[in-house]
């Protein structure tokens, strides 16, 4: 039934917006973002199932290129912070305040 | 009827691995919880048959992404002392449940109004390497091009932000 994977979906995505809120570790945080690209990859894929249509995988192929260039992105700004603060809370990341 | 099982089994897999995520004290642990859920991903993507996305989910996700984060978490040798010591986190996984949960019943809801279609695996070429390049090369090549040129820029941004030398 494809209303389980979507389901499922909804779950994961559910989940990594859980661990945004909950966690301040910088690394949880990141990583829960990437939960949630997947779990929108798999409502695309479960609904390119449903209709017969390849168009949802490769929206999942543009969105897993996207998700590459965030983590490249993201790891070198947290290396970069670590250098600077020593530390990995993202409460002590708050640069940008006045 | 086996692929219901096989649903059912990477499903489980799945939300465990992502619940270890959110609920793991050190970074490594959850990549890991995490690298589960990925690869559990990939079986379902299998399930699905859409096979060069389950080819590419396990190659790059689960090979290439995951091990440049467990790289980067090693490399800053984080220490049980290093670790930001949420206090607060019980709570704000409470208050974030209680504000996510209706809206999950609600959309999960309304996939049940969805036809029922059975998920078999297509033996014929539906989501293989050619049918899918096809598609991505002719109605998708402008996007493609521009993943392309987002590509280049975060690899650019990466080497200007983290190659900086003598900050201060």
């Amino acid at each position: 039934m494809v209303s389980h994977y979507l389901s499922l979906s909804i779950i994961l995505f559910c989940l990594g917006i859980l661990g945004v809120v909950s966690r301040r570790n910088v690394f949880i945080v990141f990583m829960s973002i990437e939960l949630m690209l997947n779990a929108a990859n798999l409502g695309f894929v479960a609904l390119s199932r449903l209709h017969v249509n390849m168009d949802g995988h490769v929206l999942a192929l543009m969105v897993m290129a996207v998700a590459a260039a965030e983590a490249a992105l993201a790891l070198a700004v947290i290396i970069l912070l670590h250098k600077h603060k020593g530390n990995l809370d993202t409460n002590i990341f708050s640069l940008l305040k006045g | 009827m086996i692929t219901t099982y096989l649903f059912f089994a990477f499903a489980l897999l799945a939300v465990l691995g992502a619940l270890g995520l959110i609920l793991f004290k050190h970074p490594m642990n959850g990549a890991m919880s995490f690298v589960v859920t990925l690869i559990s991903l990939a079986g379902l993507y299998a399930l699905l048959s859409a096979k060069l996305i389950f080819a590419i989910q396990l190659i790059v996700y689960a090979g290439a992404i995951m091990s440049l984060i467990l790289f980067i978490i090693m490399f800053l040798n984080i220490q049980e002392k290093d670790l930001p010591l949420d206090p607060n986190r019980w709570f704000y996984l409470a208050g974030g449940v209680i504000v996510v949960a209706p809206i999950a019943g609600l959309l999960i809801k309304i996939t049940k109004t969805l036809p029922a279609t059975e998920v078999t695996v297509f033996e014929d070429g539906f989501g293989g390497v050619k049918e899918v390049g096809q598609l991505l090369f002719t109605q998708w090549l402008l996007p493609f091009e521009i993943v392309s040129i987002l590509l280049l820029v975060a690899l650019v941004g990466a080497v200007v932000l983290a190659g900086k030398r003598g900050v201060n």
